[in-house]
């Protein structure tokens, strides 16, 4: 969800005039959109001169960019932008509360402080983007009182606490942008600079853990992606779908005819499932590693393996359908950026997997989905089985696709592909099959594997990144940890902080597919051997490596926007016992309220207080926790806002992270 | 619990003469004893002697106090109550403060002005030795794993294993295999040393998934390879049963299991389970005939809609006389009006389920949509 971030500035109401000054911040919170900031500079045409400071404004100017007196009651061509205004609620510490705190609490410093806090509410803009701004300095007074103006804020924030929601009424609009970009350019180019060097000493003398808002993080260059070096991004492809549908045999398959699995490793699993009698499970067995899997012939956990397609790396995360190992599935495949829903073409096999009270189908779709998966790659199959019919593929198809607009993919998102792993049909290369090739003229899977889109990743955002698995090593007295980047970037040598625990290690090497690498960024799946962190202590699954200055968020009371699944076994209650699933984490918990119900379409709130919550609505709800989790709230960081609740061995709901409460 | 001697008139006052026999007993003395009651009690205290040495000198004292508090530590499993004393003996003045603990095997007597019906139901099941589940649940899942004991009405927590487990990873393959080795011997070090055979009717290990086959092999194997009789000789005693997780809430999947029902089918443990699910079931299947909260079930009490009443005995412990009242009215006129009554132990999964509940819930004759109306 695009956030829109609205800045208004208050003027002292002795001018009998109120203005805002609004500055879009265009979504996203990544720096490398700076597009929108950086506004040529226009020409200065006409100058008027302020009757209190004498500062030279530009024409455009209703009022003085110094002092803020107004140069005229009514300007000419000053859009009066108050009219479509709206409240925005803020509660964790964010760039936009630092501004606010800062500007209400220099409305209160009245007339006197006129001069500090316009240049307040300019280097508080300024702190959001500055990395754009490298003007010249600016003159010493200007220096001067921009640093206290930067002190002044300081103060205000400890004043007013960083927990305070805030309400900024602001304006949601067009009309300012020729006007806030005029206002803003001039001084902000030239204390650009200031405000830069001044951001990692100055504004963290103060209890920075809570008060650092990530706006102020600036990425090294190392951290950013050198286009020139790797050609070829990652891609975290998990692989869901219903039991037995045949995920592994066909990221087994895949890995096989992509040379990733040698001949001689191949004919020894081959063997080997032959010796159990189980010779169709010989692809699978490439990721089913461990001997109970492959006794059982279903995989319990999420496999990790890689290739390379034209465009990607690929990290397959092949999951498990078993609807005991859902847990397994959810922080195994978390990291996904697309998917691949293999479905069982067979007659009987698809009706049963889509069933909603026993299938997969169903649950791992709406859950990948709210891991954020837009784009999906539908694996029709074992279509040998079914003789390559046609109708049963468009059968398939129109049932799924239903279901899918109603989980909320766009059609055009979604692939859908015929195929057989254990024929070899249509995986990478066009179809031999005459059945097939008759009405089949859409790409192959290793093809529609390249046509998805590239995932956009948070680079310049601090580091990032929940941890799927650990292992010990007490010889060597380092923990190694993996899972995803969700954000920023890590090289050895970095000191990171892992929480909850909050300890702090230095990176001593990095691994991507088993070999080592330099650098790794957003997105990118590695293992990385920390040292400097106590082994007795546990670091679990479901903690997260962070940055040093911005650890992530702790917290046990969450207030969710959830949306319950359709046939739901018991109705979720005030205090109703789930499990909560978010990134790798899992804990137990309870539904502690159901605060109110809302309208699916529109997001308005129908009821307050239900008395229960059932199949398909959406509500807002509170949860306790256990065991406190490492979580972030969605705006701030999406893949550690997104959770989901089960309970009795089912997922009942999925949903966003609205509020950290404790 | 064994009744010595009983002399009380219902709905009257009177008193009785009880020892508690074991843990589940100082539960029910818990819910038993409320502030008001006065309790005669032995206990242990230094009495100090005018002796030629001035010694000090521990010696027994009856102890016979109106209580003015009650406390159940759930992990120890010591009920404690305190009070003025109302009986002057030679070492202790009336009007004293003491504190005491009741202990097992000790009898006591209490005096009641009021001998409600509930005071005497839970009499009644405090006395009854058939209805004891005794019951040792493991509940796993890989990384995880809790023993439980479940008794009449209490379930205590004994032992939580927790450790992290590396999933699969190419060659950490084996990394895999030796944490998992690690968390087994670690969960069957805490079973041998929490289960005991002689006591409970049945071991049950639960898990999502196949860890608790892989576990169960682990201990028969380990049992032959280190001649654990305690395990060689009650390898029949021990139940698999698939449950959802292995949290405690996951405990209802264990006592729902057909398999342990059987063990355990005329418990009190097993027939809340029962009917909360039943409630559940009402509540997603008709919703209009179920409601919780005590607002609406008081509603639909006067209109006589309640078929079945859902209480914890949370309701009846620690609230003062005129709340207790109106609970056992409500309870005595569902009965009346040939509704049934359930009281659920806090101490079990599905008493504390009810308890998030708002404690209170009940299932309905008929439907009551414009309970929806009511505010809770």
């Amino acid at each position: 969800m695009p956030r829109k971030v609205n800045r208004g500035v208050d003027y002292d109401e002795a001018y009998d005039s109120y203005d805002d000054y609004d500055y879009e911040d265009d979504n996203d919170y990544s720096v490398d959109s700076p597009a929108k900031v950086e506004e040529p500079q226009q020409k200065v045409k006409k100058l008027w001169s302020c009757s209190i400071c004498t500062y030279d404004n530009e024409e455009g100017m209703s009022v003085c960019d110094i002092c803020g007196v107004i140069r005229n009651p009514v300007a000419g061509d000053f859009k009066n932008s108050n009219k479509k205004t709206a409240a925005f609620k803020f509660d964790a510490p964010s760039p936009d509360d630092m501004v606010s705190t800062r500007l209400q609490s220099s409305k209160l410093n009245t007339q006197g402080m006129f001069f500090f806090f316009v240049l307040i509410a300019v280097c508080c803009l300024d702190f959001n983007h500055s990395e754009t701004f490298h003007g010249s300095s600016g003159s010493i007074e200007g220096h001067n009182s921009l640093k206290k103006g930067i002190l002044s804020g300081q103060l205000s924030d400890e004043a007013s606490g960083s927990s305070n929601p805030l309400k900024i009424e602001g304006t949601q609009g067009n009309a300012d942008d020729d006007f806030s970009g005029q206002k803003q350019t001039a001084p902000a180019s030239n204390f650009g600079k200031m405000s830069l060097s001044d951001k990692p000493g100055n504004s963290n003398a103060l209890d920075s853990r809570k008060h650092k808002s990530t706006a102020e993080y600036h990425p090294d260059k190392w951290m950013l992606p050198d286009k020139a070096n790797d050609t070829l991004t990652q891609l975290n492809l998990a692989i869901v779908g219903h039991v037995d549908s045949g995920k592994s045999t066909l990221s087994g398959r895949l890995l096989h005819l992509l040379g990733r699995i040698t001949k001689k490793e191949m004919h020894k699993y081959e063997k080997d499932a032959k010796i159990q009698g189980k010779s169709s499970f010989a692809y699978a067995w490439a990721l089913d590693e461990s001997p109970e899997e492959r006794e059982r012939g279903i995989t319990m956990n999420v496999a990790v393996a890689y290739f390379n397609s034209k465009k990607y790396h690929v990290v397959i995360l092949d999951s498990p359908g078993h609807k005991d190992f859902v847990p397994n599935m959810i922080s195994g495949a978390t990291q996904a950026d697309a998917a691949i829903l293999v479905i069982d073409a067979s007659n009987g096999a698809f009706e049963a997997g889509f069933d909603g009270s026993k299938g997969q189908t169903r649950e791992h779709a709406l859950l990948i989905r709210s891991f954020g998966v837009e784009q999906l790659i539908v694996a029709v199959n074992k279509m040998d089985v079914v003789g390559y019919s046609k109708d049963r593929f468009d059968l398939i198809v129109t049932q799924l696709g239903t279901f899918f607009r109603s989980c909320g993919f766009k059609e055009s998102c979604i692939l859908w592909i015929p195929l057989s792993a254990v024929e070899n049909q249509n995986l990478v290369a066009a179809p031999s099959d005459a059945r097939l090739l008759s009405w089949y003229r859409g790409p192959y899977l290793f093809d529609a594997i390249d046509s998805l889109q590239p995932p956009a990743r948070d680079f310049a955002k601090p580091l990032l990144m929940p941890i799927c698995d650990v292992t010990k090593s007490s010889s060597q007295g380092q923990v190694s940890v993996c899972g995803k980047l969700v954000a920023g970037a890590l090289r050895s040598g970095l000191k990171v902080m892992v929480m909850p625990s909050g300890e702090v290690g230095t990176i001593k090497s990095l691994e991507r597919d088993s070999q080592s690498s330099a650098v790794a960024r957003a997105g990118d799946n590695v293992t990385i051997n920390l040292q400097g962190i106590d082994l007795s202590n546990n670091v679990m699954p479901g903690g997260v490596v962070c940055h040093p200055d911005y650890p992530v968020a702790v917290a046990r009371h969450l207030e969710l926007k959830v949306r319950a699944l359709e046939e739901l076994a018991v109705p979720i209650l005030n205090g109703s016992q789930v499990e909560f699933h978010i990134h790798h984490a899992q804990a137990a918990g309870k539904v502690a309220k159901i605060l109110s119900i809302l309208d699916p379409k529109s997001g308005k709130e129908t009821k307050r207080s239900p008395r229960c919550l059932l199949s398909k609505q959406s509500a807002v709800i509170e949860v306790v926790l256990n065991t406190p989790v490492c979580v972030e709230e969605y705006s701030n960081c999406r893949a550690l806002g997104r959770a989901s609740l089960r309970a009795m061995g089912r997922t009942i709901a999925i949903g966003i992270v609205t509020r950290i409460i404790q | 619990m064994k009744i010595v001697r009983k002399d009380y008139l219902p709905d009257g006052p009177g008193s009785v003469k009880m020892t508690p026999v074991d843990s589940d007993d100082l539960w029910f003395a818990y819910n038993l004893i409320l502030p008001g009651d006065s309790v005669m009690a032995v206990t242990v205290r230094k009495v100090l002697r005018e002796m030629a040495s001035g010694s000090r000198d521990a010696e027994r004292v009856k102890l016979n106090f109106g209580i003015k508090g009650i406390e159940y530590d759930k992990e120890g499993g010591v009920l404690r109550i305190r009070g003025k004393n109302i009986l002057e003996n030679e070492h202790v003045k009336i009007g004293q403060f003491h504190t005491l603990e009741l202990e097992l095997h000790r009898p006591f007597v209490l005096r009641k002005q009021v001998w409600d019906s509930l005071a005497l139901e839970v009499l009644k099941q405090a006395s009854d030795p058939t209805a004891s589940a005794d019951l040792a649940v493991l509940l796993m899942q890989e990384g995880l794993a809790q023993i439980f004991l479940v008794g009449r009405s209490v379930t205590t927590s004994r032992a939580r294993i927790e450790t992290s487990i590396p999933r699969k990873h190419g060659p950490a393959i084996a990394g895999y295999d030796s944490a998992l080795n690690k968390f087994f011997q670690n969960v069957l070090q805490a079973f041998l040393k929490h289960v005991d055979f002689n006591v409970v009717r049945c071991a049950v290990i639960g898990s999502p998934g196949f860890t608790k086959d892989q576990f169960h092999r682990y201990l028969l194997l380990e049992a032959e390879k280190k001649e654990l009789r305690p395990i060689i000789e009650n390898k029949s005693k021990i139940i698999l049963v698939h449950t959802s997780s292995g949290y405690k809430h996951s405990l209802r999947d264990v006592l729902d299991a057909p398999s342990v029902m059987n063990m355990i089918k005329d418990t009190k443990a097993a027939e809340e389970v029962r009917v909360l699910k039943d409630f559940y079931d009402m509540l997603s299947n008709d919703p209009d005939r179920a409601c919780y909260g005590p607002k609406h079930v008081e509603v639909a009490n006067e209109r006589l809609a309640v078929q079945t009443l859902l209480l914890t005995d949370d309701l009846f412990r620690n609230a003062d006389v005129p709340t207790r009242r109106k609970y056992v009215d409500l309870v005595t006129s569902v009965k009346g009006s040939g509704g049934k009554a359930h009281i659920f132990s806090t101490m079990h999964s599905s008493g504390e389920q009810l308890a998030q509940l708002t404690g209170i819930a009940a299932i309905l004759r008929f439907p009551l949509p414009d309970l929806e109306d009511i505010e809770m």
